[in-house]
């Protein structure tokens, strides 16, 4: 039986291990474009991306809520990330796409320009926002460096929306 | 007999459910000593024991709960603060309404000789009167008086509150009191004592216990009740409502799938039209749809009951109420087995006690009176349910003295309610439905019977929180009719489908009175507002753009058309820009982040699977009432129409993938002094569209990527571009294809070659030049 056990024991470890090491060095990423810029969020914020749809209009809430839309059955929040960062509005084109992401236990889509990869980036490589960028709502988690010497902003996906500034505050 | 028992089961139940919820409560209130909705949470609990037991003439239950009812009067009213001394009282004397009503649902009645309320009344006294201090508690609050004990009253102890030593003291005593009987019934009594104590643990509800009584005839009438609720149990499952619920929601995404399934059945069947198969499916789909709908209402009738249920409540207190006032009064009931959804059976007692009591109270005359009147002595009060559509209606109707609109409308001027111009341009209607107002409730006497200026705004509170729509009618001399309409459920609903320019909304059936045409001239401006004269009625009216802030791109057409809502006793009139019919829908939550938007109750997902909003009535008519004041339907209509008056002023789409095309028809245009826009093909010409503004469009058929038949199905999706000229130029001239073009939506059919003369005409004609 002990033996048995050490197998388990020692088959878990080498599980565990490599995963840990990865977690410690790397951040796995999904870039995207949103006007100019390529932004980017951890993989696993990520709950599926899918091809632009037809969305519902909503009254009294900032322009960048859209609206809201079906996703098989549930009714999703919808935000243009182009007026949320402030860029130029542009057309749906073939390329745009609507990520849907878990925030505070609540599916909402967000819509982006095009993707651009998937992105494995050492921690080492992300360094705290400058001081330069204007981040007063907490939006960036960090800039990175990638090695084509690309450089990604990157989002911190809870605070891209909150309801405090969505919906007007009535009696 | 019977029926008192099952009212009495109804109170006891009702009681025992408020209860628990109070012991919450009034623990929350310990910790927010402040909170105001929760005292008066509390204190309509009180209130409500204290008037069902007078009722059912529990005279000890109603003297204490009165004591209660006082204090948390002084403390919601903020004279009294809840201290935790305080707090300790209240809670001692609801642990004696407890015992009290224990001891009524074991014996029937309230006589509980061992259950001592002077104590704690005296407290409660005390507390009111300022002069209470905590060194007055006593030894045994809240504890167990041993004294008080004997195997007669055993049933109403709660014994699962007991430490295992006050247990033992308690079994101690009473095989003492016991050694005056027979032996081996203590035992008996004892262990049958304990087996229930386990029972209770177990499923936390007991029947009526066995009573060791003297009367024989006594017991085996028990025995009997016991049995038949026996038997009757065996007969009934008892279902957690969260069950039902759930298996609710399920059916709400069932009934999504069948929506969406009719849609595409549609679909194809235009697409597919003579093939077989279509038979089959048409089959398939109208089973399905049939069993939704069945299992649908099946569901809902497993959460209904029957409205008898609180209307059997009513005999006794018309009869009470009427020997207390002095008058004579018959009550008829009728339609006491139509259902309704437990969760609006609930809500529903309060308002009808209020308004019943209200017809004895104001309506009916005293006999000399109605004699002198050449009425009969005895005054009638109607009580009448039946089902209209998707409502149920609830009618209570007097033969008393009604009501005189200019009486009220006075009344309401002094009490500050409306003003002098306002009452002037009222209809009696509007006047009637003063009542409702808060603040002007007349009557202010504490007594068992009307409440402490509980007024029938409260009435029309509790039917708003149902969806409910109030209607009064009333002849002076003659008596008052009050109509309640309630929707039967509130998860699937009937829904008006509306669009406000371009936008959709579902607005709950319930709350349509109708929908009428109207023309332009039908609005009238009163005191700087926009009002409809609706037969005997004048209604605000509001565009329902202007309340969602919705861009108008839509010109106004020569009928408006306006649904009047109704909620409680509110109604007012909504310009729509079109009715697109009516759908069962199901009512989906918009999210975390999304949810509680004014004048949004949440969405469904259509047969399409678009996202519609639903209306939140009530929000809707508070955003309506300000947009109201600020802005004239007549202003509203006028934005959407700019002028258009030279050819400059005019938008022109070229559709064609021939360069060589587009340049004849350019050429031609431009003599006629419009603006030219050219796109290559259907799929260009769509998004052009959507971002400029054009007057008219000439499409040739084939072209790449989207042809000119499939870009026209497209335009006309739209409600915006319902009444663009489309105008078709092509080279293919065979009858079906000018029936296609018709089909599609083509205004007109231009074959190649053609005169630019003719084009130039066709133009002008569709722009009105």
């Amino acid at each position: 039986m002990g033996g048995l056990n050490d197998i388990i024991k020692k088959q878990q470890e080498s599980l565990n291990k490599p995963q840990e090491n990865k977690i410690e060095e790397e951040e796995q990423l999904v870039g995207f474009i949103v006007g100019e810029e390529e932004f980017a969020v951890p993989i696993l914020s990520i709950q599926e991306i899918i091809k632009p749809i037809e969305w519902t209009r909503v009254p009294f809430v900032p322009d960048y809520v859209l609206g809201v839309f079906n996703l098989r059955g549930n009714v999703l929040p919808l935000i243009d990330l182009r007026k949320k960062f402030n860029a130029p509005s542009a057309e749906i084109d073939e390329n745009t796409r609507f990520i849907v992401m878990k925030i505070k236990g609540e599916d909402v889509a967000f819509v982006i320009d095009r993707l651009t990869s998937a992105i494995r980036i050492p921690k080492k490589n992300i360094l705290p926002p400058p001081e330069t960028y204007s981040n007063e709502d907490d939006i960036i988690a960090g800039v990175g460096r990638l090695n084509d010497g690309r450089i990604i902003t990157i989002l911190k996906v809870d605070n891209l929306i909150k309801r405090e500034e969505i919906i007007p505050e009535r009696d | 007999m019977d029926d008192l028992q099952e009212l009495l089961e109804d109170f006891l139940v009702e009681a025992f459910e408020m209860i628990e919820e109070m012991d919450q409560d009034l623990v929350e209130l310990e910790n927010n000593p402040d909170d105001l909705e929760l005292l008066n949470k509390i204190f309509r609990v009180a209130h409500t024991i204290k008037g069902s037991g007078s009722f059912l003439n529990f005279d000890k239950l109603t003297h204490l709960t009165h004591h209660m009812e006082a204090v948390l009067d002084k403390a919601r009213k903020g004279e009294l603060k809840i201290t935790p001394e305080i707090m300790d009282v209240i809670l001692e004397s609801v642990d004696a309404m407890k015992a009290i009503l224990e001891y009524i649902r074991d014996n029937g009645d309230d006589s509980s000789p061992d259950i001592d309320i002077e104590p704690i009344v005296k407290k409660l006294d005390a507390i009111v009167n300022g002069n209470f201090s905590s060194s007055s508690q006593e030894e045994n609050a809240g504890g167990i008086n041993l004294d008080e004990i004997t195997p007669d009253n055993l049933d109403e102890l709660d014994l699962s509150d007991l430490s295992p030593e006050e247990l033992d003291k308690v079994l101690d005593k009473l095989v003492e009191d016991m050694n005056t009987s027979p032996e081996e019934e203590i035992v008996e009594e004892v262990v049958e004592e304990e087996s229930k104590e386990k029972e209770k643990k177990e499923e936390k509800e007991t029947l009526p216990a066995k009573e060791p009584s003297k009367e024989l005839t006594k017991e085996e009438q028990k025995k009997d009740l016991q049995k038949k609720i026996v038997s009757t149990k065996e007969q009934t499952i008892r279902v957690d409502v969260k069950r039902l619920d759930q298996l609710m929601n399920l059916i709400g995404e069932l009934v999504l799938a069948k929506n969406r399934l009719i849609k595409i059945y549609n679909d194809v069947e235009e697409r597919y039209e003579g093939e077989k198969f279509l038979e089959e499916l048409n089959q398939v789909v109208s089973s399905i749809s049939i069993v939704t709908t069945d299992l649908q209402i099946a569901v809902m009738k497993t959460r209904m009951l029957p409205i008898g249920k609180v209307f059997n409540k009513f005999p006794r207190l018309v009869r009470d109420l009427a020997r207390e006032l002095g008058k004579k009064v018959r009550l008829i009931i009728e339609g006491e087995d139509t259902e309704l959804d437990k969760s609006i059976i609930e809500e529903i007692g309060d308002p009808l006690v209020h308004m019943i009591r209200n017809a004895i109270d104001h309506g009916i005359e005293p006999p000399e009176e109605r004699r002198k009147l050449g009425k009969p002595e005895e005054g009638t009060i109607w009580l009448r349910a039946y089902n209209e559509g998707n409502m149920i209606v609830i009618e209570i109707k007097d033969d008393g003295r009604g009501m005189d609109p200019e009486v009220l409308k006075r009344k309401a001027i002094e009490k500050g309610i409306i003003t002098p111009q306002e009452a002037e341009n009222m209809s009696d209607k509007e006047a009637f439905m003063l009542i409702f107002k808060p603040g002007f409730s007349t009557a202010s006497k504490i007594t068992n019977v009307s409440g402490r200026g509980v007024g029938m705004d409260v009435v029309k509170t509790n039917i708003e929180k149902l969806n409910g729509i109030i209607e009064v009618d009333s002849v002076l001399g003659k008596g008052t009719t009050f109509k309640l309409k309630i929707p039967l459920t509130l998860a699937i609903i009937q829904a008006l489908l509306v669009a406000s320019q371009e936008d959709l909304f579902a607005v709950p059936l319930s709350n349509v009175i109708e929908t009428v045409r109207i023309v332009e001239e039908d609005i009238y401006t009163i005191e700087g507002r926009s009002v409809l004269k609706l037969r005997d009625e004048v209604l605000p009216l509001v565009n329902m753009a202007d309340i969602f802030n919705i861009e108008k791109i839509l010109m106004p057409e020569k009928y408006l058309y306006v649904v009047i809502l109704g909620l409680g006793a509110t109604k007012i009139g909504l310009i729509v820009d079109r009715f697109i019919g009516q759908e069962e829908i199901v009512i989906k939550s918009l999210g975390e982040f999304l949810k509680g938007l004014p004048g949004i109750a949440g969405a469904t997902i259509r047969g399409d699977g678009r996202v519609t909003l639903i209306v939140d009535v009530a929000s809707l008519m508070k955003l309506a009432k300000d947009t109201h004041n600020k802005k004239l339907v007549t202003d509203s209509l006028k934005e959407a129409k700019k002028k258009k008056e030279k050819p400059e002023d005019y938008n022109v789409m070229i559709v064609d993938d021939s360069a060589m095309d587009r340049k004849i028809m350019r050429e031609a245009l431009k003599e006629l002094g419009v603006n030219i826009i050219e796109a290559k093909d259907g799929l260009e010409a769509l998004n052009m569209l959507k971002q400029n503004d054009i007057d008219a469009m000439l499409i040739d058929i084939e072209m790449p990527r989207m042809d000119g038949y499939t870009l026209a199905q497209e335009i006309r999706k739209y409600n915006k571009y319902r009444k663009l000229p489309l105008i078709a130029v092509t080279s293919r001239a065979t009858k079906a294809d000018r029936v296609r073009g018709v089909e599609v939506g083509m205004d007109e059919y231009i074959t190649k070659p053609y005169t630019k003369e003719y084009l130039q005409n066709v133009i002008r004609r569709n722009l009105k030049l």
